[in-house]
C-alpha cells in the first residue's frame, strides 16, 4: 500500500496496485446493442499510474468502454478486471473516480452543496471533506463561486466543478470522459499538469477526448474507430511506426491499415 | 446497507425541495387553496331554504302554533310555508319545500293529556348537503319546541292544581320524532364530511407522484444517476434514501391537510392519527416506486406530465372520491377495485368518519401493502433500464 493520503475516505479493502502493474485488464471485450457492435473484441492493459488516452471520433466507443470499465454497463462477452476484480464489482466503487460527458450536476445545488454530496456517497465527511473541497475547487478555479447555484454556471465552470467531484475522494482510478471540453486553453494546461502530478502519486487516469493536441501528454494511447481498439502504445511510438508528423495524420495511417487487413 | 449513504441521498432531496420555493408552495400552499375553494363550492350555505309545516289544527291548537312561529328561524334564514298533510309530497317534489314537518291534528289534545303524539319530519333529500342541513335545523327546532312544551305544560299543572311542579330540563320530551323520512337519497355524511380525508390521500399520490418522477427524470437526464450508480451506492441504497427523503413531505403535508379539515372545514374527526400515518406511508411508499417505475419511460417532464390523466385522472374519478363506487356503473367497479387510491379512500374514511381501528381496516391495509410492493419490484426492475 501506498502512503496513505489525508482525506481518503476510510474501510478500503483492496490493495492498490503499485505504478508500473496493471491496473486494468480487458480481454476481448464485446458489447452488442441490439444490431449495434458497440465495442468489437477488445483488448487492453492499463497501467498503474499512467495516463491512458482514448482517442477516436464520435461514435468510435470511447464512452461505452469507460461506461463499462465503471461498471455500469455488462459486456455481452469477455472480461474486465479492475484492481484484480472482476467488473462490476461493488468493491471497486469507492475507488474509482467517473466524470461523465455530461456535467452531471445537481443545477438546484451550489458548488460545495454538489461537492458534499458526493464525498457523503463516498464516505467522506467531516473537516477532512470540508478542506478537500476547498482545495478541489481552488484548483478548478471556482474557489469564489462555492456557495453560488450550479444552474448559473457556464458550461466550462460545469465542467470544471464536475471534474472537482470525480476527483474529490482521492479515487486509485480516475476514469474521465472529455474532461476538458469547453475548458479554456490556459484551465486546460493546467488540468494535464494535475494529472501528471496525480500520476506520480499512484492516481492512474482514463480519459478519453477527440483533442488531438491532448494526446501527446497522455503516457499511452488507445486509438479507438467503429468499436475496435486500433492500436495502443506511446504517443512517440505511435508516430514512430506509423511514420507521420502528427497524431491527425497518424490515427488516419492506422485507420487505413486497419481497413487493409480487413 | 450502508445509513450514512442514504441519508446523504435523503438529505440532498430535502434540500433540493427546500431551495425550490415553488415547489414548497406547490406541497404546502395548494392543497390549502383547492380545498377551500372546493368546501366553498360544495357548501352553499348562502342560499336560504324552505321549511313546510302541517300545523297541529283540532282545538286550543293556536297557542301551540304561536310557539312554533317564535321558535322557528328568522325569514331571512328560513322561509315557512304551512301546507295541508295531503300537500306534503306534492310540495316537496316540486321543490317549494325542502323538508315537511308534520304534526298530527289533534297533536294539542294529546301533547295535553300526555299521550305522547309523533311527529313526523319529511325530508326532499335530493341534495345532501341540504337535506343534512334541514335534518340539524328541524331537530333542533323539534328539541327546542319540546321543551318549550314542557315547560308549558308544567305551567298548566301548577296552575290547574296549585301546586309548584317545575318543568324537568333534559326529561323525557311530551311528543316524540319519528325517524325523518326521506323522499330521495338517504340519510348520509354531509358531502365535505365524506369528501376529506380523501384529500389526503389525493394529495400525497399526486404531489409524490410527479416530484419523485421528475426528480428521478432529472437525475437521469443530468447525468447525475450514472454518477451515484458508479459510486459505492447500491440500487437498494438509492430507493430508500428517495423514499426517506420525499416521506418527510409527504408526512407532513398529512398532518397540515389534517389540521385544516379539522379547525379550518370543522369536519366531524374520531381518527387515530397513528393509522392514518400508516395509510399515508404505505401509499407514498407506493407512489413514489410508481414515480421511478414511470419516469423510466419518460424522455422529458412533458412525458411526465402525459402520465398525469392515465395515472390520476381515472383514479380521481373511480377511486370513490366523488362518487361512491357502488353507485358506479359495473363495468368500471373492477377498475376501481385495482386502484391504491379506492383503498386508501376507504380506509381514511373510516379511520376519520367512523373512529375505525386496526382490524376494521386491515383489508386495506393488505391492499395497499400489496400495491406497495407491486411498485418496488417494478421500479427495481427499471432501475437497470434508468441508467443503461
Amino acid at each position: 500500500m501506498t502512503k496513505t493520503i489525508p482525506g481518503t475516505p476510510k474501510r478500503r479493502e483492496l490493495q492498490k496496485p503499485a505504478n508500473g502493474e496493471p491496473m486494468v485488464v480487458v480481454n476481448q471485450l464485446v458489447k452488442q446493442f441490439g444490431k449495434l457492435r458497440a465495442i468489437d473484441n477488445l483488448t487492453l492493459n492499463i497501467n498503474a499510474g499512467e495516463t491512458f488516452g482514448l482517442i477516436g471520433p464520435n461514435g468510435s466507443g470511447k464512452t461505452t468502454l469507460i461506461r463499462m470499465l465503471v461498471g455500469l454497463i455488462l459486456p455481452t462477452s469477455g472480461t474486465i478486471h479492475v484492481m484484480n476484480e472482476r467488473m462490476p464489482s461493488h468493491k471497486v466503487a469507492s475507488y474509482i473516480g467517473y466524470m461523465t460527458q455530461l456535467s452531471a450536476l445537481y443545477l438546484d445545488l451550489t458548488a460545495r452543496e454538489n461537492m458534499q454530496f458526493f464525498c457523503n456517497v463516498y464516505g467522506l465527511r467531516g473537516k477532512e471533506q470540508n478542506k478537500r473541497i476547498m482545495e478541489m475547487l481552488e484548483r478548478v478555479d471556482l474557489a469564489d463561486r462555492v456557495n453560488d447555484v450550479v444552474g448559473k454556471f457556464s458550461g466550462g465552470m460545469k465542467q470544471r466543478l464536475s471534474l472537482a467531484c470525480a476527483l474529490v475522494h482521492h479515487p486509485s482510478i480516475a476514469l474521465l470522459d472529455e474532461p476538458t471540453v469547453g475548458v479554456d486553453p490556459e484551465l486546460r494546461r493546467t488540468f494535464w499538469d494535475y494529472f501528471a502530478q496525480l500520476n506520480k502519486d499512484g492516481v492512474t487516469i482514463i480519459v478519453s477526448t477527440h483533442q488531438l493536441d491532448e494526446a501527446s501528454r497522455c503516457s499511452r494511447l488507445g486509438l479507438m474507430r467503429n468499436g475496435e481498439l486500433l492500436a495502443q502504445d506511446s504517443p512517440l511510438e505511435l508516430l514512430r511506426q506509423s511514420g507521420q508528423n502528427d497524431m491527425e495524420e497518424a490515427f488516419l495511417y492506422y485507420a487505413s491499415r486497419e481497413e487493409v487487413q480487413k | 446497507m450502508n445509513f450514512s449513504r442514504m441519508t446523504a441521498l435523503s438529505s440532498r432531496i430535502i434540500r433540493q425541495i427546500f431551495r425550490d420555493k415553488r415547489t414548497l408552495v406547490l406541497i404546502f400552499i395548494v392543497p390549502v387553496v383547492i380545498m377551500t375553494l372546493l368546501y366553498l363550492v360544495l357548501t352553499n350555505t348562502n342560499s336560504t331554504h324552505t321549511l313546510a309545516i302541517v300545523p297541529p289544527s283540532g282545538r286550543g291548537s293556536d297557542r301551540i302554533n304561536s310557539l312554533i312561529t317564535n321558535l322557528l328561524p328568522g325569514k331571512d334564514k328560513l322561509n315557512v310555508l304551512y301546507i295541508n298533510a295531503d300537500q306534503v309530497n306534492d310540495t316537496l317534489t316540486k321543490g317549494n319545500a325542502d323538508a315537511a314537518i308534520i304534526f298530527p291534528p289533534d297533536f294539542t289534545q294529546q301533547v295535553f293529556s300526555g299521550q305522547n303524539p309523533s311527529v313526523q319530519i319529511v325530508l326532499e333529500g335530493s341534495d345532501p348537503n341540504v337535506a343534512n342541513a334541514m335534518h340539524d335545523l328541524t331537530e333542533s327546532f323539534t328539541h327546542q319546541l319540546g321543551v318549550a312544551l314542557s315547560a308549558l305544560k308544567a305551567q298548566q299543572a301548577q296552575a290547574g292544581q296549585g301546586q309548584a311542579l317545575p318543568p324537568v330540563l333534559g326529561g323525557p320530551l311530551p311528543f316524540t320524532v319519528s325517524d325523518p323520512q326521506y323522499l330521495h337519497g338517504g340519510p348520509q355524511y354531509t358531502f365535505n364530511d365524506s369528501i376529506a380525508p380523501v384529500f389526503i390521500a389525493i394529495f400525497s399520490f399526486f404531489f409524490v407522484f410527479i416530484l419523485t418522477s421528475i426528480a428521478f427524470l432529472r437525475e437521469r437526464s443530468q447525468g447525475t444517476i450514472e454518477r451515484v450508480m458508479a459510486s459505492p451506492m447500491t440500487r437498494t441504497e438509492l430507493v430508500i434514501g428517495y423514499i426517506l427523503g420525499f416521506m418527510l413531505f409527504a408526512l407532513v403535508q398529512s398532518i397540515m391537510i389534517l389540521l385544516f379539515v379539522i379547525y379550518a372545514l370543522r369536519v366531524h374527526y374520531s381518527g387515530n392519527l397513528a393509522l392514518i400515518f400508516l395509510i399515508t406511508v404505505l401509499l407514498t411508499i407506493g407512489c413514489i416506486n410508481l414515480g421511478i417505475f414511470l419516469s423510466a419511460f419518460a424522455q422529458n417532464e412533458f412525458q411526465i406530465v402525459q402520465f398525469i390523466p392515465l395515472v390520476f385522472g381515472v383514479q380521481i374519478f373511480l377511486s370513490g372520491v366523488f362518487w361512491p363506487i357502488d353507485q358506479l356503473p359495473a363495468i368500471l367497479r373492477p377498475i376501481s377495485y385495482i386502484l391504491p387510491l379506492t383503498y386508501a379512500n376507504e380506509a381514511l374514511r373510516a379511520v376519520m368518519l367512523k373512529g375505525a381501528d386496526l382490524a376494521d381496516i386491515t383489508r386495506e391495509l393488505i391492499a395497499l401493502f400489496i400495491f406497495m410492493v407491486l411498485m418496488i419490484i417494478l421500479s427495481a426492475l427499471t432501475m437497470r433500464r434508468q441508467i443503461a
